[in-house]
């Protein structure tokens, strides 16, 4: 019977799980960084205008 | 007045206005004209050679090297660059960004000569380019060949872009009627030509699928026509940053003040957007070095001129696009923008000429010949671009 151990990372393919968790946590991080200052604005302009500011 | 006669007048009409307008405007002696003319002079000289002794006489090109620099980057690289257009169409017409509105018609322009010149090209790089239509006229179609699905995109595409720019020839011509009617032909000729250009942006890459065992197994991968296709995306829009600066200093009275003040806003959405499909590209790259375990290929001569092309040409760019968005540097942007092109224009070499046939000692180097030639396509392509914008409304007035 072939070995197989679930502990190696690059037989279970762990690495490209990693990988893909990372893209999606890294993604949201760079979106955020890109509209980072605008939002803030844009969010203190909207809560300022619903307070009748 | 007959009914015969109007056609006749007009026609006429049109033949005096296009030879007045054909009058050069300007100064002669600029620096770009200096330049340009020489080079524009000895490549028509090698055309010459090249059409009437064949291709060995100017070549370098050999039977293991079938694709030369004139495929490599006048096809290759010219139609991922001209990916500005159907991207911006997108942004403007499918996501109703009307901020883009003013560059949409220069960069329909700018894909539209790309198109024409560079897949226009490839009549110089076949052997008996004469029979470049057989596949548009059935004479031997070849169903099985990407090259077919290549070759009618390229006709398709450039036909819809030739609609979506012909109001403003319509306009030109001072064509009133026929400018109405080609107007309303845009957004269906719009959403054919996004169809189109996406499908062989892919297709270009998907080429390269049967030559699996050409091509270093760094660069090679079954997912090349994606890879293809997103980096068409970031280098269309890293060329739309680069030409648009060079355009709004070099045609600067052309453009209007509103469109002048709005520059750098629509550089700034760009930036971001290249930012982004750069973050994918990167990751799409590194999933697939994963998945193929290509582990063992890094740490040799190949596997840092990979790392060169995808550290030093995607990422670093790519968070130069993101800083640059941020901290609203645009000196930063416009540097990322030219590093983007010279990745998009190093990974097309690396895939067509250079990781191609690697193990090869006899290596494939362009003749100066070839070089001229690229150069002499380039510069035909600026003299009819200055032609066009200095005479029609390509440029927002606003």
């Amino acid at each position: 019977m072939e070995y197989y151990s679930y502990v190696n990372i690059f037989e279970t393919k762990g690495l490209a799980y990693l990988l893909l968790l990372s893209f999606l946590v890294l993604g949201v991080l760079l979106i955020r960084y890109l509209s980072g200052p605008e939002r803030k604005d844009s969010a203190r302009g909207k809560k300022t205008s619903a307070t009748g500011g | 007045m007959t009914t015969a006669a109007i056609p006749t007048n007009e026609f006429v009409r049109f033949a005096k206005f296009f030879l007045q307008e054909l009058k050069p405007r300007g100064k002669w002696l600029t620096p770009f004209n200096v330049i340009s003319i020489p080079v524009i002079f000895v490549g028509l000289i090698i055309l010459y050679f090249r059409f009437t002794q064949g291709l060995g006489s100017v070549t370098n090109l050999s039977q293991q090297y079938p694709f030369g620099f004139w495929i490599g980057f006048d096809v290759m690289t010219g139609v991922a660059l001209a990916g500005g257009a159907y991207v911006i169409c997108f942004v403007v017409y499918v996501l109703r960004l009307e901020k883009y509105h003013s560059i949409l018609k220069v960069t329909i322009l700018n894909g539209l000569l790309a198109y024409i010149f560079y897949s226009g090209a490839l009549l110089l790089d076949l052997g008996r380019p004469w029979h470049i239509i057989n596949p548009i006229i059935g004479n031997s179609f070849g169903y099985n060949s990407v090259l077919f699905l290549v070759a009618w995109h390229f006709l398709l595409y450039t036909g819809a872009l030739f609609l979506e720019f012909s109001p403003t020839i319509a306009e030109w011509a001072h064509w009133e009627r026929l400018r109405k009617f080609l107007t309303s032909l845009t957004l269906g000729t719009v959403i054919v030509g996004i169809t189109l250009s996406m499908l062989h942006q892919s297709g270009i890459g998907a080429m390269f699928l049967m030559a699996k065992p050409k091509i270093h197994p760094l660069w090679y991968s079954e997912y090349i026509p994606l890879l293809y296709f997103v980096s068409s995306i970031f280098g269309g829009l890293a060329m739309v940053i680069f030409e648009g600066t060079i355009s709004s200093k070099v045609f600067s009275n052309l453009i209007g003040a509103k469109t002048h003040h709005s520059h750098e806003d629509i550089i700034l959405g760009l930036a971001k957007g290249a930012a982004i499909a750069m973050f994918v590209y990167y990751f799409f790259l590194a999933f697939i070095f994963m998945h193929g375990e290509k582990w063992n290929l890094i740490n040799t001569s190949w596997g840092y001129w990979y790392l060169v092309e995808v550290i030093g040409f995607v990422l670093i760019p790519c968070f130069m696009f993101a800083y640059g968005v941020r901290n609203r540097r645009f000196g930063v942007i416009k540097f990322a923008a030219i590093m983007t092109v010279l990745g998009v224009i190093l990974n097309r070499q690396n895939v067509c000429l250079i990781a191609y046939n690697w193990y090869v000692v006899d290596k494939y180097y362009p003749s100066w010949q070839e070089i001229t030639v690229t150069l002499m396509v380039v510069f035909v392509e600026i003299w009819v671009f200055r032609w066009i914008v200095t005479r029609m409304s390509v440029f927002s007035k606003e």
